[in-house]
């Protein structure tokens, strides 16, 4: 593709980031959730997924998937610095996204965690997930994290302890930023991190599938 | 006079989440109990009395005088009618005064409604909330809960008696197998023995809660409300189904205070709420075709099996094992899917366990129907332990 | 404030009670003395709990019930990781919730010391 020279200017310098690995985590229902990277081809798909979700009021569906799709454009069309996307699918239909950002070498930053299906601690597993690429993988020192919905500050601020520091921004504007650090990661991970690598091939080529889910349980009777 | 009481009718709204109000939600179950007992709505209908049992209408839907709210929006004036609180027993302890208003004579068909509407709060209020029943400064100030006393007590019976968390896993599996069968239960999963126990991801997927209970422990909150209509049984000839006996009603208290009890794994009120209940209805624990024990915790189904009579001490879990309390076994326990899987609207569970068994000593209960079923005994266990009610259903023959 | 925690002692028979109650339920006596209930105990039982009610803003809490030497038990919060059946423990008394204008009072127990 021929970037011209106005679009070069607009777009964030990149940084080589080295790839999340997929694992797969068996869930209580004993279904097997695989979680794997997104890329840029992948975000159409990912905003149909997350679409539904944009006028569920409750629990704050609304502000956290609106947010979302708006960051899934921008990193398609490179309006982030050095965003990321995490998948999780089971048996190829996309049951949970999540999202953020190297701010610079040392330090991440985590968006959002949106889970489709519920019940099964999706999302507490996914945010581990990314957790992970931060600290395992990114080999940072920081995640700055906010909480927009009372579950989120349940499950992030109080369940791994982070660390308030109101003092630096993150860009979801202005809400109080709490910081996991790789002494509370080292802490908490026995309890909250989990999976299995690698993915079999067969089991990894079926998550890339990325099947849209046919129910939203925060949508009764929805119909796609 | 003693007049005998049967139920001639039962309701039961989906348990989960509710779309509707408290008192339309309340009315959804009553309706369905009024129209399964062929009563016509309006003037005429000939309920006498009606008991609305609810923990936390006024605590966490702000709302108080259910029962009247209740009369109002199905027109059921004049009726008799009071809101019946008492704690997780609520429902039971309703039926209690509605068999108590018909057998006294005072009057001939009482509508019994238990409902809450739990889920307008998060988990953790409402974790607080139900907390409230505990005593105020010995316990409910210090953070305890009731999930926190059930961990203590767990940990003593695994020592005592032997229970692993694999017994455990193997009661919530089973609940939930069983809840499959009822289109009414909360939760429509089974999870997997493996990966809740055994996979190497389990500890994480299935996390403790109260140590040494998990997450697949726990019952879920649930909206629900279920409904039962009473009748003298002299009258039965009235409605369109037989009746099934209200045979034996039996309640009793415990120290408030859990610290207190002097063999803390001992569950002394369930004990004698059960051998009152056996008592009124002379029949034995053998007796017991089917039975729906108060599963708010997986321990709970396997210590209530065993004061209730239906196991020697210390051996419940040893049932479990050997699958007799799963459907097709010998003594089918939680065939609705336990207030594990169906779930636990607090006031609405003492009349859902009834409703069970007026579903499996009539034989509807389809899928999870136990064959042959005769005798029913339902276990409502309030606070913990301190407020018990153990009811027995007969099928009329 | 005087952190102190205590038993009440039916006047009539001796029996202990904790928390205060209005009749004694061995002998039915209605009048009562406080005892200060303190010094080393047995934990009975204990659980950490991971689900906290709204208020706590903690990942978990130790809970446990204590056996005094004078045949009392009660129930507290453990300030302790280390937990075990049988285990001699400490009480303590201290802030066991943060309320607005009044904080409550209750035992928190600690590992003993070893003898």
């Amino acid at each position: 593709m021929i970037v011209d020279k106005l679009e070069q200017s607009l777009r964030p310098p990149e940084t080589n980031m080295p790839p999340y690995p997929p694992k797969y985590i068996t869930l209580a229902s004993g279904e097997k959730m695989v979680v794997h990277q997104a890329s840029r081809e992948d975000v159409p798909r990912l905003l149909e997924a997350v679409r539904p979700l944009v006028t569920v009021e409750k629990d704050f569906y609304d502000i956290v998937a609106a947010r979302l799709y708006a960051e899934l454009l921008a990193y398609q069309r490179y309006r982030v610095k050095d965003e990321y996307v995490l998948v999780g699918t089971i048996d190829g239909v996309i049951v949970g996204i999540v999202n953020g950002r190297m701010v610079d070498d040392k330090v991440g930053m985590s968006y959002h965690t949106v889970a489709i299906k519920r019940g099964l601690r999706i999302g507490a597993q996914l945010f581990a997930a990314k957790m992970e690429y931060h600290m395992d993988y990114l080999g940072q020192q920081e995640v700055l994290i906010v909480a927009e919905s009372p579950i989120g500050y349940r499950r992030w601020m109080i369940e791994y302890e982070l660390e308030s520091r109101p003092s630096t921004w993150h860009e979801l504007g202005g809400v109080p930023t709490h910081v996991l650090t790789k002494a509370l990661w080292e802490k908490h991970k026995p309890m909250k991190c989990t999976g299995r690598r690698p993915v079999p091939p067969e089991m990894l080529e079926v998550a890339k599938k990325l099947i849209l889910p046919s129910e939203y349980p925060q949508i009764p009777g929805f119909k796609r | 006079m003693v007049r005998k009481v049967g139920i001639a009718g039962v309701g039961h709204t989906k348990f989960g989440r509710s779309e509707v109000p408290l008192v339309d939600m309340l009315a959804l179950a009553a309706l369905e109990a009024l129209d399964d007992a062929g009563i016509r709505t309006g003037k005429g209908h000939g309920v006498d009395q009606v008991f609305v049992a609810s923990m936390g209408a006024g605590l966490l839907n702000r709302q108080s005088s259910v029962a009247s709210a209740l009369v109002d929006t199905l027109n059921l004036q004049p009726a008799m009618a009071e809101t019946v609180e008492n704690g997780p027993a609520s429902g039971a302890s309703a039926v209690k005064l509605g068999y108590m208003a018909i057998a006294s004579g005072m009057c001939d068909v009482a509508l019994v409604v238990g409902g809450e509407l739990m889920r307008v709060v998060t988990g953790w209020e409402a974790t607080d909330f139900v907390a409230t029943m505990l005593h105020p400064d010995a316990e409910y100030a210090y953070g305890l809960t009731l999930p926190a006393f059930a961990g203590m007590f767990t940990r003593l019976y695994m020592d005592k008696y032997g229970v692993t968390e694999k017994d455990l896993a193997m009661v919530a599996v089973k609940n939930h197998e069983h809840a499959m069968h009822n289109p009414v239960a909360h939760i429509q999963l089974v999870p997997s023995f493996h990966a809740i126990i055994e996979d190497e991801d389990a500890p994480v997927i299935n996390p403790y809660v109260a140590e040494p209970l998990r997450v697949y422990d726990v019952c879920p909150v649930s909206d629900g409300a279920a409904a039962v209509v009473l009748c003298a049984m002299d009258l039965a000839d009235r409605f369109p189904k037989k009746p099934v006996r209200i045979a034996g009603i039996g309640q009793a208290t415990d120290t408030h205070v859990v610290a207190e009890r002097e063999v803390p794994t001992d569950l002394l009120a369930v004990r004698l709420a059960a051998q009152r209940a056996y008592a009124m209805a002379g029949l034995k624990p053998e007796d017991i075709d089917v039975a729906e024990l108060h599963d708010a915790f997986t321990i709970l189904e396997i210590a209530i099996s065993e004061e209730a009579g239906l196991f020697p001490r210390g051996k419940g879990h040893l049932a479990v094992r050997r699958g007799e309390t799963r459907v097709g076994g010998r003594i089918p326990i939680n065939t609705s899917g336990g207030l594990k899987a169906k779930g636990h609207p607090l006031g609405a569970t003492g009349v859902s366990q009834i409703v069970e068994l007026v579903r499996q000593l009539r034989g509807e209960a389809g899928g999870r129907q136990v064959e042959g079923a005769r005798h029913g005994l339902a276990v409502n266990f309030g606070g913990f332990g301190n407020n018990v009610v153990a009811t027995i259903l007969s099928k009329e023959e | 404030m005087e952190l102190r925690m205590y038993a009440y002692r039916c006047t009539a028979c001796g029996k202990l009670f904790h928390p205060a109650r209005a009749v004694c339920r061995e002998c039915g006596g209605r009048e009562f003395e406080a005892v200060p209930l303190e010094g080393e105990g047995t934990l009975l039982t204990y659980t950490r709990v991971y689900a906290l009610p709204e208020g706590y803003m903690k990942p978990w809490l130790g809970f446990g019930i204590v056996e005094f030497p004078n045949g009392v038990r009660v129930s507290g919060q453990m300030n302790t990781e280390d937990l075990a059946v049988g285990m001699k423990v400490r009480a303590t008394v201290g802030v066991i919730k943060e309320g607005v204008g009044r904080d409550y009072y209750g035992f928190i127990f600690e590992k003993a010391a070893q003898a």
